[in-house]
């Protein structure tokens, strides 16, 4: 018998803020896709050293589905979307840290802030985030050699430190201003920072891509090499575009200037600030 | 990438002819290291003792260490990751922009005779201290000294190493390593052992309330940490050893009394380089030794129902 | 400590090779820790159908201390990829992969039967550590080997011809140490590498030296542990490891050896031929032939498996080399006056030549060798893989179907750099209870161990006779440890504590005002905080040295 996942989704709805983190890597559409109500409920959790179950703390409505929906303020509940492959995870309400990290496919949406590591070290998908994120987004865990490895986040809001942190491939686009270290160690990929960042941008970066549409404080290890209308950036904007982020083209209004770097490495990373024609 | 290229201390005295404090103030913190390691003794390869050296030392303000230095670079606060970026672009032969570096409060001329000193050095040695891992950019500054370090062994024999506190902090980690494989940020929660500073170390752990009890031995979190840190101690149930009483014995619900470690506790120091020193306690205390209190308290759980971890598979990261 | 179960193994086919048992059904009989001839009561463990082996012993292993320690602390990626140890009922929580730490080592070693392993790297000034993880290293015995090829103290009285003086400070490094035996890591080239330099020729001095080479510290050292009747020969890594054409280094160092005893650790890493990386390729006819004509020698495999590892060895330059050549993450401590150690991660490849080729070389040597009894399975762990892939090696030597299916993975490239594909020899039953039990306790000088007779210690191994022979070893069905049953169905039942094995061999007690001042010059701690206290080693054995 071929089972099939029922197309109506699954609500869980918080009922109390855990005191101490709890993790529920569980939490994914694989991994509830085709079990009932019942079974579910009875997944467990893990409440710092003690196990506990789904409906321990939460109200479960539905079978399991590929739309799994979450209500409440999760931003202590961890590792929420890890490793998922597909399907979609709306959370209604804070979530906590490592939403999405391994994932490689389907889309987490968040209405609210999230924590650090968001999608660390994912290798596919969409995770977007209305309000603020942390820090290592889409960075890779310590030690290791890469951080995401395709895939797009996009943050609504501000971010925290080591955004992209060895970061291989795919897109980060982040709507507010991010700490320092964004792009650290960066071996591919972009960052898109439309509102720019604090300071060591790109540092060590490799290979690779930052985009800021505000001023950057640019470490002396990078060299500004031309005025620079890119096309590729056409592709980028068509693919932000959709989530409201609107990559300006050379022009009128002004031009990007390209810097090269980080030569301390020495790396071939390339930082494009958007420089407005003074009016 | 990266990496840790270190030695003991008695290479050093027998073979440092570059000696470089950066972000300490060994004459203040540290005063024997001047005089037993690093300065001042005769070496096996430097014969002369504090002749045959030169010493830099790299800080954001004229410490005492200063006299003792035959170059202090001054530079401006929270540029020292943009110093050693530097650095490692110099040493490398490649271009640095003169007007940011103007930024860290040194000119370029002053930095390409640092990292020449450093090539020419028959075995430099830099030393880090806390105004260094503890400043703005933490772990990626040190890491930057370390990687500098580790690249300059393509010129000549070079080597970093942390100054780090007493109290045998280097113990905890090097103990930690062989119990749990990390050095320091390890949660147990789940049966095994996890490593994430910054998710796991205490002073996040504490400012998020991320736990709801807190055991403290050999340190006083109540005087060095964060305000919000130690209002997390203060709520949660917290049980303090230590030989006297602490800021954190303040905040405690308990405080056990112990007995000090190496004047009436005998055990093992790890020096700052991982040297294993015995510890021969000297005198007799009336009070249990903190190894005796926790295996007392081990003995008095083991009595409870037994509590295992979860069940739930472990995480481990896919290829 | 020793155990008093009394048991009974009956119906197992026993392989004994230290007392010429070849797979003879018969019973064992234990009682105090001890075979013995026969015991009345007890308990019974039916082995029908099963294989009876001798406890593993590890001849060459890096299982703690500052060096290991260090590595583990290098690759929390490492400790991420691989499972980890759930704390239970009986068993501490730990880490496993290419570093396990100390509890999991002890679970892993008896998880596949091994019973004693042998620690090969030691310096004397952080032997208090090593000491402190092995007590806390459950179930196996352990010894250690302690480093003094590059002991400035030595080598400056080498340089100076005082042999006889060198043979006492060496006498009372082991002492000192608490060690088992001597260990020898690139004569001299880890002295130059402290001026980031190695050795250039086995004949040339060492930099910074005027007439010692690596030759003499090799000689030397070798007769000096023969005249100071240890137990275990010198224990010796050849100069340039790993390096293409480092076979001529090689078998100059085993001409070098005419006339003493030594062990040659991890020999795939010394047995390349080439001028370069482009043309590396496999030398081991060459050093085996050699080798087998040198009766004074025994070695062991230090075989390298594909994937992922970390390499860890007091030889500083090697690694460097390494660092720069994969370009992965590198770290280095130096120990002053003594020796040093680097660490590297590491992936071996199979579509990478050099790696093919190492991976052919350490199978070539255990099959090319042809005395069981002087060649011995390991990886120079973590080097080369980790210790819990010994069962994936014991495959390879015994199903030649298995291995030939494996060399079909390899680049075609890689074939006629390798003996491999030619050599059709399989292992018995019978060479693979000598090459991971009867021949490294031996070699070991432990006649205790790696042996079922009457007197011997009681550390058994107990297997299913699986087609499969990488699944027989990986899974013991028991394993008894000095009496006590210490895995049962797969299962860690009990996790006694084991034994640490060491010597006094004799020296001059005055050597101490030798080494006192020169000590008080150099080092930089007081000199009697020098010497490791014997209450430091948990449950010592001192092993009589004649
Ligand atoms: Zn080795």
């Amino acid at each position: 018998m071929q089972l099939t996942a029922t197309t109506a989704k699954t609500v869980l709805t918080l009922k109390q803020r855990p005191h101490i983190p709890l993790e529920a890597e569980v939490l994914t559409p694989d991994r509830l896709a085709f079990k009932t109500r019942d079974e579910i409920a009875a997944l467990p959790l893990v409440l710092g050293k003690r196990q506990v179950r789904v409906d321990d703390y939460f109200d479960v409505e539905g079978d399991g589905s590929h739309e799994l929906e979450i209500h409440g303020d999760v931003g202590r509940v961890k590792w929420i979307g890890r490793g998922m492959t597909r399907g979609r995870i709306v959370i209604r309400g804070n979530a906590g840290m490592h939403l999405g990290a391994f994932m490689s496919g389907g889309a987490i949406e968040v209405d609210g802030n999230a924590s650090d590591w968001v999608g660390g070290e994912m290798r596919g998908g969409l995770i977007r985030v209305t309000g603020n994120a942390g820090g290592q987004i889409g960075a890779a865990y310590r030690g290791s050699m890469s951080g995401m490895r395709d895939g797009t986040i996009l943050i609504g809001g501000t971010a925290g430190l080591e955004v992209g942190m060895r970061m291989k491939r795919g897109i980060i686009a982040i709507r507010g201003k991010v700490k320092d270290f964004a792009g650290l160690q960066m071996k591919g990929g972009t960052i898109v920072l439309m509102s720019g960042a604090e300071i060591r941008t790109g540092a060590w970066m490799v290979r690779g891509t930052i985009i800021s549409l505000a001023p950057l404080r640019l470490l002396p290890t990078f060299a500004f090499t031309s005025a620079y209308d890119p096309t590729f950036l056409n592709l980028y904007s068509k693919c932000l575009a959709p989530y409201g982020f609107a990559l300006p083209r050379a022009g009128k209004e002004g031009i990007y200037r390209r810097y090269m770097g980080d030569s301390a490495v020495p790396g071939k990373g390339e930082l494009l600030v958007w420089q407005p024609n003074s009016p | 990438m990266g990496g840790k290229v270190t030695c003991t201390l008695g290479e050093v005295k027998n073979r440092a002819d570059l000696v470089i404090y950066w972000g300490g103030n060994p004459a203040e913190c540290h005063p024997r290291h001047f005089t037993k390691y690093a300065l001042m003794p005769k070496g096996k390869f430097v014969p002369n003792g504090r002749k045959d050296r030169t010493m830099i030392l790299v800080d954001i303000r004229e410490t005492p260490s200063a006299k003792a230095a035959d170059i202090f670079l001054q530079i401006k606060p929270t540029k020292d990751f943009e110093m050693i970026t530097v650095l490692r672009a110099i040493i490398k032969e490649q271009p640095v922009d003169p007007a940011i570096v103007a930024e860290i409060g040194l000119s370029l001329e002053q930095l390409r005779d640092l990292a020449d000193r450093m090539k020419k050095a028959k075995f430099g040695v830099m030393f880090f201290g806390m105004g260094l891992s503890m400043t703005r950019g933490k772990h990626m500054n040190s890491a930057a000294l370390l990687t500098l370090a580790a690249e300059l062994n393509a010129f000549t024999k070079f080597v970093a190493m942390p100054m780090r506190g007493h109290g045998n902090v280097t113990g905890g980690d090097v103990i930690m390593r062989w119990m749990t494989g990390y050095p320091f940020g390890v949660n147990l929660a789940r049966g095994y052992p996890r490593f994430n500073p910054g998710e796991f170390s205490t002073i996040d752990m504490l400012i998020r309330g991320d736990c709801d009890a807190a055991l403290i031995l050999g340190a006083d979190p109540g005087a060095t940490m964060p305000q919000p840190a130690i209002d997390h101690l203060a709520r949660v149930p917290t049980i303090t050893l230590d030989p006297k009483v602490t800021h954190t014995s303040r905040i405690s619900r308990v405080h056990i009394t112990t007995a000090v470690t190496g004047i009436s506790a005998p055990g093992t120091a790890y020096r700052m380089d991982e040297i294993p020193l015995p510890l021969r306690p000297a005198l007799k205390s009336p009070y249990p030794t903190d190894e005796e209190v926790l295996r007392r308290i081990r003995q008095k759980i083991a009595c409870k129902p037994l509590q295992l971890p979860p069940t739930v598979p472990m995480m481990t990261d896919a290829e | 400590m020793r155990g008093n179960s009394i048991l009974r193994i009956v119906g197992g086919r026993v392989y004994d090779p230290a007392n010429g048992v070849d797979g003879v059904v018969r019973d064992l009989c234990i009682c105090d820790g001890k075979i013995v001839a026969d015991v009345e009561a007890g308990r019974t463990i039916d082995a029908t159908g099963m294989v009876v082996f001798p406890g593993g012993v590890d001849v060459h292993t890096h299982v703690a201390g500052a060096a290991l320690n260090f590595a583990r602390a290098m690759i929390p990626e490492d400790h991420r990829r691989n499972l980890a140890f759930v704390r239970d009922r009986i068993r501490h929580g730990g880490i496993g992969g290419s570093t396990p730490t100390t509890y999991i080592t002890g679970y892993l070693y008896a998880g596949q039967g091994y019973t004693t392993v042998n620690e090969a790297a030691v310096p004397i000034l952080t032997a208090r550590h090593t000491h402190e993880e092995l007590r806390d290293t459950p179930i196996i015995d352990k010894s250690t080997c302690v480093l003094m090829a590059n002991n400035e103290i030595v080598l400056d009285l080498l340089e100076a011809g005082e042999y006889e003086r060198a043979k006492e400070v060496v006498g009372w490094s082991i002492w000192a140490a608490k060690a088992y035996g001597v260990k020898a890591v690139n004569p001299g080239g880890v002295t130059a590498w402290k001026w980031g330099k190695d050795v250039k020729g086995f004949r040339e001095p060492v930099p910074g030296y005027s007439k010692v080479t690596p030759a003499d510290i090799v000689s030397s050292l070798a007769k000096i542990v023969d005249e100071l009747r240890l137990p275990h020969a010198v224990h010796l890594h050849c100069n340039n490891l790993g390096a293409p054409g480092n076979v001529a280094t090689t078998l100059e160092t085993m001409k070098a050896l005419e006339g003493s005893r030594a062990h040659l650790a991890h020999l795939q890493y010394h047995a390349y031929g080439g001028d370069d990386w482009t043309n590396f390729r496999s030398e081991s006819v060459r050093i085996a032939e050699e080798f087998n004509r040198n009766p004074n020698l025994t070695t062991d495999a230090g075989a390298v498996l594909f994937g992922n590892t970390v390499t860890i060895t007091a030889d500083g330059p090697w690694q460097h080399l390494l660092h720069k050549l994969t370009g992965r993450k590198w770290g280095n401590i130096d120990v002053e006056n003594e020796t040093g150690c680097g660490v590297v991660p590491y992936v071996y490849k199979e579509k990478n030549l050099v790696n093919a080729v190492q991976w052919a070389v350490g199978l070539e040597l255990l099959l090319l060798i042809d005395d069981p009894w002087r060649i011995y399975l390991t990886t120079d762990h973590p080097n080369g893989a980790a210790f819990w892939r010994y069962p994936e090696i014991i495959r390879l030597l015994m199903d030649l179907d298995f291995r030939r299916e494996q060399i079909r993975k390899l680049a075609p490239a890689a074939l006629n750099r390798i003996f491999l594909p030619e050599l059709n020899r399989c292992y018995t039953l019978y060479e693979i209870a000598i090459i991971t039990s009867a021949g490294p306790a031996r070699a070991l000088g432990l006649a205790n161990k790696g042996n079922l007779g009457v007197g011997a210690d009681a550390d058994v191994a107990v297997f299913n006779n699986d087609k499969d022979a990488a699944k027989m070893f990986s899974y013991p069905r028991y394993v008894i440890k000095g009496g006590e049953i210490v895995i049962e169905e797969g299962e860690i039942r009990n996790t006694v504590e084991g034994k640490g094995l060491l010597v006094r061999p004799h020296y001059d007690p005055s050597v101490e005002d030798f080494i006192r001042p020169l000590f008080e010059k150099h080092y930089t701690m007081s000199f009697d905080n020098y010497p490791v206290e014997l209450e430091r080693v948990e449950h010592a054995e001192v092993r009589p040295c004649n």
